[in-house]
């Protein structure tokens, strides 16, 4: 095999093959070897064919085979032998000249990784910022759930209803003194002023006592769902039978029981518990957003271009996809226009801060264990009807593409737990207001570091992309962009923020539809994991870091899952 | 059929009495010692069959032996029936002379 090199330009390779007939001619011998005991051909025993007969018969068939491994052979051992790591797959062309018993010529373009500079990882220095679970907060979030479950209490003899009593009556209604069908009605319960009936029923029926009768007259508005009593006025005779009361949303052993809780206590426990986590959430998303913000300042290196466009199809197209749902299509369009460069330098840093983790996690060791693999293989597939299940599976273990987008977003938790556990780590206690407005104005202005952090995920993948501006480019025009974006950004990230810190479970789940995404995007197989982490990770930031705009919602929660 | 000129006519009857190549372990084994074998019309007769091959294949035949391999008795719901008979002829060639059987005529 002879080798030529044609190009040479910054990640870009191409090179020349030629193998010889001599060469393809061994392997399809090998090959009809091979195969001469499986044949079956009528007349012969099983196995019995004559290797020049099975030659006669599937010869083309045989060769066109060989022709191919030899080919993946070839660039197989050429990228071994030029020690190149293929960011996409090759692209293999063969002479069009090329005919059986001649030598093959091979033009192979690819491009490869970077080498990316032996990351450093030592004297990292986090803060960590921890909140604890406030007394008022639980107080609020437990008053919260009582007002969602009212209970009405049968209120004092002679007791007018006013707004927001529970009126219970009996009632005739008529239309030019002939009833209707459905207007007559016992025990009915009404709460005055949640509007739920005809506009007038309710006002008229303020002040109104147990016992006492009464007669409204209201008129069914034009668009009322029954077509002949739209439109008409009708009269309600009403014979009330009881009024309630609101009860004060007592906080007791009683209504935590009502809850089907064993008493208050437990209930505050909870509350408590999911406050935590939500709180655990932000603290990660800022760490890491820190980290990364760490990470990026800290190395600079050419990126492929194809990953980065890839990234890059990926972003846009969820950016005019959300601009689809805006109310003004066009002018979304146009806004996002404007931006396209700076999403372009999102998805840069995005692959280098994925390209980043990947060796990172490849020096350290850090690997998914097949048990991981099949937790993450059985949440995924609780997406799908039970039947569809077990085939999933089966196509995640066979595909390596998928186990590969299923593998990314854990692989990079990994690598980032790994990576807080090298570097130091300070704590300092502060409150949830001044944890989310560090997160917030990290995304905001400070120029790269920021916006890491988003979704613990997400954040990865924001924060690649923004950090990436900002930090790389300290000196350069990136600032201004970054600044300008993430100014107006705040609240969108946010919100972001709030959803990636979400139970970790919606996070598992959602990864998967992202990566999946990602994953595609990425190019070789081999290089497939560290993408597909990497590509996540900057997914996720991208969207919720940089889209200012309303579209921001839908892509961040996308991102975080 | 490009090979008419060498041994003159190829009459139309040579391809009715040379029926197809008759491509078997055994016939393979024979190839050995350069014969081939061959299906044939039932009523063709060693000569016929001798011409056919020296015109159709343009190759020199020693000897031509033939014999008729009888249809096996099958049954088919219950009654039986015979397929049909079955001509072989071994082709004995000069030697250093072949036929390729896997190509068609």
């Amino acid at each position: 095999m002879q080798t030529v090199e044609t190009l040479n330009e910054g990640l870009k390779r191409g090179y020349k093959l030629t193998i010889p007939a001599k060469d393809i001619a061994t392997v399809v011998d090998r090959q009809i070897k091979a195969t001469a005991p499986q044949m079956k051909m009528p007349g012969f025993r099983p196995g019995k064919v004559p290797a020049n007969l099975v030659r006669k018969m599937h010869g083309p068939a045989i060769h066109q085979d060989a022709l191919n491994s030899v080919v993946q052979d070839s660039v197989q051992s050429l990228l071994a032998e030029q020690k190149l790591r293929p960011a996409t797959q090759p692209a293999v062309e063969l002479d069009t000249g090329y005919e059986e018993g001649k030598d093959a010529e091979l033009a192979v373009t690819l491009e490869v990784l970077p080498d990316v500079p032996a990351p450093q990882i030592d004297g990292l220095k986090l803060e960590r910022l921890t909140v604890a679970a406030g007394d008022d907060e639980i107080a609020e979030q437990i008053g919260k759930i009582a007002a969602q479950s009212k209970r009405h209490e049968a209120a004092a003899e002679g007791h007018p209803a006013v707004e927001g009593d529970l009126v219970v009556m009996d009632y005739k209604g008529t239309v030019n003194g002939v009833a209707f069908d459905g207007g007559t009605g016992e025990g009915m319960s009404v709460e005055l002023g949640s509007g739920r009936l005809i506009p007038g029923f309710e006002e008229q029926l303020e002040g109104v006592k147990v016992g006492e009768s009464r007669e409204l007259n209201v008129t069914f508005p034009k668009d009322y769902p029954a077509k002949e009593l739209a439109g008409k006025d009708a009269v309600f005779a009403v014979t009330v039978t009881e009024v309630k009361v609101p009860a004060e949303g007592a906080i007791d052993d009683e209504f935590a029981k009502s809850l089907g809780l064993t008493g208050l206590d437990q209930l505050q426990e909870l509350i408590k518990g999911q406050i935590e986590q939500e709180l655990n959430g932000l603290t990660r998303t800022h760490m890491k957003r820190k980290l990364l913000d760490q990470l990026a300042e800290g190395h600079d290196f050419p990126v492929p271009p194809s990953m980065v466009e890839a990234e890059f199809a990926q972003i846009w197209q969820q950016l005019e996809h959300e601009a689809t749902h805006e109310a003004d299509v066009e002018a979304a369009k146009a806004e996002l226009e404007k931006d396209r460069d700076d999403y372009r330098a999102i998805a840069e840093r995005r692959v280098r801060l994925g390209l980043l983790l990947s060796e990172i996690g490849q020096a350290n060791g850090v690997e998914v264990t097949q048990a991981e693999m099949q937790r993450l293989i059985a949440q995924a597939a609780q997406q799908y009807q039970p039947a569809d299940r077990e085939r999933f599976a089966q196509y995640v273990q066979q595909d390596a593409m998928a186990a590969a987008q299923l593998r990314a977003p854990l692989y990079e938790d990994k690598v980032v737990d790994f990576l807080f556990g090298k570097a130091e780590i300070s704590d300092r206690a502060v409150t949830r207001a001044e944890l989310e407005a560090a997160i917030e104005s990290e995304d905001g202005f400070a120029s790269g570091t920021h916006h890491h952090d988003h979704g613990d995920h997400d954040h990865g993948a924001h924060d690649h992309g923004d950090h990436d501006h900002g930090d790389h480019d300290h000196a350069g025009h990136d600032h201004d962009h970054d600044h300008a974006h993430q100014a107006p950004k705040p609240k969108a990230k946010k919100a972001a923020a709030k959803k990636a810190a979400e139970p970790a479970d919606d996070a598992v789940k959602a990864d998967p539809v992202a990566e999946t995404a990602e994953v595609e995007a990425k190019p070789a197989k081999k290089p497939a994991a560290k993408k597909a982490a990497a590509p996540k990770a900057e997914s996720e930031e991208a969207p919720a870091a940089e889209k200012p705009k309303a579209a921001k919602k839908a892509p961040a929660k996308k991102t975080e899952a | 059929m490009a090979k008419k000129q060498d041994n003159a006519a190829i009459d139309i009857r040579h391809y009715d009495v040379i029926v197809g190549p008759h491509i078997t372990e055994k016939s393979t084994l024979l190839s050995e010692h350069n014969a081939v074998v061959f299906k044939v019309a039932g009523d063709a007769t060693k000569p016929e069959i001798k011409a056919a091959v020296e015109a159709l294949f343009n190759v020199t035949v020693t000897g031509v032996n033939t014999m008729v391999v009888k249809g096996k008795t099958k049954k088919w719901k219950g009654a039986p029936y015979t397929r049909s008979d079955m001509k072989k002829a071994i082709v004995t060639l000069a030697d250093g002379q072949s036929i390729d059987v896997t190509t068609g005529i």
